[in-house]
């Protein structure tokens, strides 16, 4: 170590983060996505908002009790059935069930089965809603930030666990180089060029340190069994799931009795968990209804503790008692769980989950300033070849097109998922394929684009397609559907996550307008000092407009 | 209980400006080229201001408990600081004036956390 810690960090920092950048934008983006799948996906449906608009005034009790009265019509020969009650952030009665799996069947063909076996109940009435639409929704997005796409989960979920190992080095090496971390804590000098680079790059990192090094962290936990397979392998050898039934507090795996009984009454069951927990769960598995063995596990609703692991009471489904209640759970599973929650934020209400939000967009501003001050940098080394109308080495080309096509590029592309689920026709087959494919067609000739004329024009142009695509969202949803702004805003509150999904993307609109407006607003004092270079400047990719002033 | 973050979010803004202003690059924002913040307001700034993060803290804990409240302090945190940051640049004489915000939040938490009524 020659150069002393702080030089040899800086090059660990700068290296660790440049390689990965652009995929870590992407794995932001949908990351801060997925903390509104629910709501992104119930936008996405709009065949289902006529039946949340209705005032929702059943308690969970009688909602339970309608959705097992449907499900009994629609598959009383179930193996198990899964219910999502409403609650806060969704309004409907969600219902999917497993059937008995026949002789032959691989697992795909089982897994397509059930993508078919789930329905949308109203919990007025408890009757199937209006089909809705072929979209996967947020959970698309969700997927796409630890899973990738076009390639099996396994391949993405291995290329973004390097990319998270990369961004905990970034993130410890950032710390350790920035020597006046607690002098600049609240410096950020604008219009000075690199210097007004690096303080945006401090200031949205350091000031959420927290959840930057949080949310690194526990998204490489979230996936350890995987990433650091070799303790399980010692103790369990190839029996991986051995391990997990053991650890993970599953329900006992019951073997059905064969033998018919009919379910009792849910309600009460709900009544005694509310009297408990405080609060009515709102998520309930029921294993071979209809059978004398049937049993019922109910689940506390998160918001109380961190742990994505909630309690659960069982319930006997045919005499309708209390079997077990909570389990006590080991302090490292408890550890685990609440490292796994604090990634996934399920305990999360409104405000909270806002602020995960804001801090994801941090996080995706700290990648893009870090990514556009390594252009800058570098930039400079060619300041007086440029200036004497020649071009830049290659390596800031290329890094200037990855920029724009990743930090203007993806943008594009989120709006486009949201637009192609509105215009694609609802009876084309793979709809939710195509949706998907919208989203790489569009982010694609946004980095070919960019590939080719890597110039501040393409910066301008991405920016604002992006500003428009995404401003013009809630004007697409007034025209394609009945539950635009007007409606949504002065409706029920089932209606609420269609008007917050609404003024966000319009929010976010904005923001790419700005950024867009900024960088074509002329630059006064570099204009007047340099005149001469402003005119002959043959590549004017440059973001800042005076790099040597900065130097 | 959101006016209970509502009140931590103020207090740790109030905190932030206050520490800001022990740093002699705010202070001569503010004061003049040159300008340094004595010791004896040095030490008064930085006492308010840990004062006021400490007790952003107990309004967040007050408001979701001590599994999730520091979670929320610590979003609340980066928050107030990216509001003190902005402010100190754009806006110098309001981000001072803004350290009294932290006096109704104080009263706010009183009047409002769990122990206190």
């Amino acid at each position: 170590m020659k150069d002393g810690l702080r030089q040899s960090m800086a090059w660990v920092h700068t290296w660790a983060g440049l390689l990965v950048c652009w995929l870590l934008l992407l794995v932001f983006m949908g990351g801060s996505a997925a903390y509104y799948k629910h709501e992104i996906t119930f936008w996405m449906k709009p065949e289902l908002h006529k039946a949340a608009d209705a005032p929702s005034t059943v308690t969970p009790a009688a909602a339970a009790t309608l959705a097992v009265r449907e499900l009994q019509q629609l598959a009383p020969k179930a193996n198990a059935w899964f219910l999502d009650l409403p609650h806060e952030r969704n309004p409907l009665i969600y219902a999917s069930w497993t059937n008995p799996p026949k002789k032959g069947m691989t697992r795909e063909e089982r897994r397509a089965a059930f993508r078919t076996q789930n329905v949308t109940l109203d919990p007025m009435t408890g009757e199937k809603t209006a089909a809705p639409r072929d979209t996967r929704g947020g959970e698309f997005l969700y997927r796409l930030h630890f899973d990738l796409y076009y390639m099996s989960a396994i391949w993405g979920r291995w290329i973004v666990g390097v990319a998270a190992m990369f961004m905990l080095v970034a993130i410890v090496s950032g710390v350790i180089t920035h020597k006046r971390i607690f002098k600049d804590f609240f410096t950020f000098r604008p219009r000075k060029g690199q210097r007004s680079w690096l303080d945006a790059h401090n200031v949205t990192a350091v000031l959420a340190l927290p959840f930057h090094l949080m949310i690194t962290y526990t998204g490489l936990v979230t996936l350890m069994f995987m990433y650091m397979p070799s303790p399980t392998k010692a103790l369990y050898g190839a029996e991986q799931n051995t391990m997990f039934a053991e650890v993970f507090p599953n329900a006992e795996r019951v073997k059905p009795a064969k033998q018919f009984a009919p379910l009792a009454d849910i309600a009460p069951m709900l009544l005694q968990a509310e009297r408990a927990w405080g609060q009515a769960p709102t998520r309930i598995v029921l294993t071979h209804p209809n059978d004398a063995s049937a049993r019922i596990v109910l689940h506390r609703p998160a918001g109380q503790q961190l742990s994505n692991i909630e309690p659960t009471m069982t319930f006997d489904g045919a005499s309708g008692a209390l079997l077990s209640g909570p389990k006590p759970m080991s302090a490292t599973l408890d550890a685990r769980g609440a490292i796994y929650g604090l990634h996934v934020a399920h305990f999360a209400d409104a405000l909270l989950r806002a602020l995960f939000f804001v801090c994801g967009l941090a996080g995706t501003a700290m990648v893009a300033t870090g990514a556009l001050l390594w252009g800058v940098k570098e930039r400079q080394k060619y300041a007086k070849v440029v200036a004497k109308g020649g071009r830049v080495g290659f390596g800031v080309r290329l890094v200037d097109a990855l920029n724009i096509g990743a930090i203007a590029g993806l943008p594009i592309a989120f709006a486009a998922y949201f637009w192609a689920n509105r215009l694609l026709p609802v009876e084309m087959a793979s709809r939710s394929n195509a949706e998907a494919n919208c989203f790489f067609i569009a982010w694609g000739i946004a980095a070919v684009l960019a590939q080719i004329r890597p110039t501040r024009g393409m910066w301008r142009i991405q920016l604002t397609a992006g500003a428009v695509l995404f401003a013009g969202l809630p004007l697409l949803n007034a025209l394609t559907t009945a539950t635009h702004l007007g409606v949504t805003l002065f409706g029920g509150p089932g209606l609420r996550p269609v008007a917050a999904f609404d003024i966000v993307v319009l929010l976010l609109g904005a923001l790419l307008g700005w950024a867009a407006w900024w960088l074509g607003k002329p630059k006064k004092a570099a204009a007047a000092r340099q005149p001469a270079r402003a005119s002959t400047a043959r590549d004017d990719a440059v973001i800042d407009p005076k790099p040597m002033e900065a130097a | 209980m959101s006016a209970l973050i509502l009140a931590g979010a103020a207090l740790a803004y109030s905190g932030f400006a206050a520490k800001s202003l022990t740093m002699d690059r705010h202070y001569a924002d503010i004061h003049g080229r040159g300008a340094e913040p004595s010791a004896r307001l040095r030490r008064q700034l930085r006492s308010i201001g840990w004062l006021a993060l400490a007790l952003s803290f107990a309004a967040c804990i007050a408001a979701s408990g001590w599994h999730i409240g520091p979670v929320v302090w610590c979003g609340v945190l980066s928050i107030a600081a990216w509001c003190a940051t902005l402010l100190l640049q754009y806006a110098p004489r309001k981000a001072v004036q803004g350290v009294w915000i932290g006096i109704p939040a104080v009263a706010a938490l009183l009047f409002l956390a769990p122990p206190f009524n």
